[in-house]
């Protein structure tokens, strides 16, 4: 964690129309680390991941990816560095699970038409890597929905980039395939590639990242061990939610959602109420780092 | 077990073309494991190159010797052509003179419109990612059928352009047809340029000239015999002075967006997908589509409005060989021309010495099988 920031990011703001969903956010992150990124819905999560891979262009601040400044490069140079894992497959007509992760090569396959044979090595190394070597001629659609999770890791995979964003990877999947799919992503995270999950599940966030991200409303609330940033103060201001936020015997840390605590009432410290524009005054640069575990 | 028992002649047919095709499949897909995928698709496309064009030739071969007049044998067609092209169209014989002058111009258009409207069928499908898509979906048709029966209706009659008339309705539809997709394309860029926003725009551009056309249609009764051959589709007015515009822009355009074959693979993945890969998706998008509509507005221009090839090649192209634009849109071309060829014999020879409309025949031929293919392979197709 010595290392060189891998990803740079600072002051960034993104606005749709009158409403600003990221208010100067800034934060760095070394190589090979496994980075989660946790907050309530709305609360930038996405945001912040469309502004790295530039889906987003209107943002203003500074984005860099090992030192370069990510809104000088081409669209084809940041999908050689960054790479991105969408929560779901659309659409898709039968393509097969070759086809698929094939596709990651585009950014690298510069023949027309067909792709080398270096390329279908990799494809076929990250198939195996990802135990879908046996079902590259079966159709995306008809697979188990982890395996589905896995042909878009590995369609990521290929591209191979030094950073890797992970939206919501495990919303559809069952317990052992939230534990595979978060053991593949940490596999990777130690093979030198920064990967960035945004997740909803923080027990599990706690248990595999190295790093986390906590947002709340555009801002960043705090930045660091998850083993040592979530405690139930934390959870009660960033989801203004009581929780029971507990270590088992292997020093896993644990979080059981309790009760939601109504907004506005009786000056409750950890509710804000919603402000539909955001920005809550609390809630900026001043509480970051602000909380500690009880 | 009854499923031997009582298998008509058209279940035995097709379960021997399904088990033709599983076999080919299976023998070019090999099992060892350290195969090249890419290698086996490589052999696929020469297949179906070589293999389609073999049927399109035998298609071509059988279409020249049948017309409404008689049949004459293969042979017979093939050294009549071969003696023609060698005289160079000039003193020919009464039979050189029909499969020369009278057969071939049709069938050469019949093959570039059948290719056209396929392989445009093709390109909108995977640009706007919806099965029902066809290539008449941004209201090219009925632009050019508005502005065709306009014209036919105006100014044809008009003594200045008669010498022109061969040409006024085919100009006139290019024209109509450019002008719907313009307007498609205004409307749903303007909406935010959604898949969903050019079907609907198509729709409501498509509806506004089909009114139109309809008021021209009706306040002209006495001219209709003129306009009706276009409206259903023939390949009747077909001759060598128009024949060459319909086969060379639309196998030019065919080939020449086979180039793309692999950005629109990206492109089903997801606009946001293939943006995140490198694809300038937007300009992809735009020139595609205007690339498609020209396709389709040639392909009317002389023939009329030929449905449905547009709509089921592509699909079973797709159901039988995967989602790979590197083999679907060849193969669409050559089963577009196909199946064009064999509708517009059919649609000559039914109820001869009388003319169906072809878009008719392309329907009734196309839907049993899409049907069949439906059922038998709908369920792995979705999603």
């Amino acid at each position: 964690m010595t290392d060189e920031p891998l990803l740079e990011v600072e002051g960034l703001r993104m606005r749709f129309d009158d409403f600003e969903a990221l208010h100067g956010v800034s934060f760095s992150v070394p190589k090979g680390l496994l980075v989660g990124l946790i907050g309530p819905n709305g609360c930038g999560k996405s945001t912040m991941m469309k502004c790295i891979n530039k889906l987003h262009t209107s943002w203003t601040g500074t984005v860099r990816v090992d030192g370069e400044d990510i809104s000088r490069m081409r669209p084809a140079d940041i999908a050689r560095v960054v790479a991105n894992v969408p929560a779901e497959v659309g659409s898709i007509y039968g393509m097969s699970v070759m086809d698929m992760v094939m596709l990651g090569r585009y950014p690298f396959v510069n023949r027309v038409w067909w792709e080398s044979e270096d390329d279908e090595k990799v494809v076929r190394e990250a198939l195996r890597t990802f135990g879908l070597d046996q079902y590259r001629r079966k159709q995306v659609s008809l697979l188990s929905s982890g395996e589905k999770q896995r042909t878009l890791i590995a369609k990521a995979y290929v591209q191979n980039p030094k950073i890797m964003l992970v939206d919501e990877p495990t919303s559809h999947l069952d317990m052992k395939y939230k534990l595979e799919v978060m053991e593949y992503l940490q596999k990777m995270a130690r093979s030198d590639m920064t990967v960035i999950v945004a997740e909803h599940d923080i027990s599990l966030m706690a248990r595999y990242c190295d790093l986390c991200i906590i947002m709340k409303k555009g801002s960043i609330v705090t930045i660091g061990d998850p083993k040592k940033v979530i405690d139930e103060d934390l959870i009660r201001e960033v989801y203004e939610v009581e929780s029971c936020v507990g270590t088992d015997r292997e020093g896993e840390i644990y979080v059981l959602p309790k009760r939601y605590i109504k907004t506005r009432e009786e000056g409750d410290e950890g509710s804000r109420g919603h402000d539909p524009a955001g920005g809550a005054p609390g809630a900026g640069p001043s509480s970051i780092f602000r909380r500690r575990r009880r | 077990m009854v499923e031997d028992s009582g298998r008509g002649p058209l279940k035995g047919a097709f379960s021997t073309l399904r088990k033709g095709f599983k076999g080919m499949s299976e023998s070019m897909v090999p099992s060892e494991d350290d195969k090249s995928e890419v290698g086996v698709k490589k052999r696929r496309f020469r297949i179906i190159l070589a293999a389609g064009l073999v049927f399109l030739f035998a298609m071509f071969l059988i279409s020249i010797s049948i017309s409404s007049g008689g049949i004459i044998p293969i042979t017979d067609a093939f050294s009549a052509l071969v003696s023609a092209i060698s005289k160079g169209g000039e003193d020919l014989t009464t039979e050189e003179l029909y499969v020369f002058s009278s057969r071939l111009p049709r069938v050469v258009a019949a093959i570039g419109v059948g290719a056209g409207l396929a392989i445009a069928g093709c390109m909108f499908q995977a640009l706007i990612r919806n099965p029902l898509v066809d290539p008449y979906i941004t209201g090219v048709s009925s632009g050019a059928g508005c502005l065709a029966v306009a014209a036919s209706t105006t100014l044809a009659s008009l003594s200045f352009l008669a010498g022109y008339s061969a040409y006024i309705i085919p100009l006139a539809a290019i024209a109509g047809g450019l002008l719907a997709f313009g307007l498609t394309l205004a409307v749903a860029e303007g909406a935010g340029g959604s898949a969903t926003n050019y079907i609907l725009s198509g729709v409501i551009v498509g509806f506004a000239f089909s009114s139109v056309q309809t008021i021209f249609l009706s306040l002209n009764k006495d001219n209709l015999t003129n306009v009706m051959w276009w409206l259903y589709g023939s390949f009747g007015n077909i001759t060598w002075e128009n024949a060459f515009l319909v086969l060379i822009p639309s196998i030019g355009i065919a080939v020449i967006a086979m180039l793309w074959a692999r950005e629109f693979n990206l492109f089903m993945s997801g606009e946001d997908q293939a943006r995140l890969l490198g694809m300038n998706v937007r300009r992809f998008k735009a020139i595609m589509m205007v690339v498609a509509s020209v396709l389709t507005s040639v392909c009317v221009a002389f023939v009329g409005v030929i449905g449905f090839v547009g709509l089921i090649v592509p699909h079973a192209c797709r159901m039988m060989l995967g989602s790979d634009h590197r083999l679907i849109m060849p193969a669409s071309i050559v089963l577009g021309g196909c199946l064009m060829l064999f509708a517009d014999i059919i649609a000559r020879v039914a109820i001869s010495p009388l003319e169906l409309p072809v878009g008719a025949i392309t329907a009734l031929i196309g839907t049993p099988v899409f049907a069949y293919m439906l059922v038998k392979r709908g369920r792995e197709y979705d999603g």
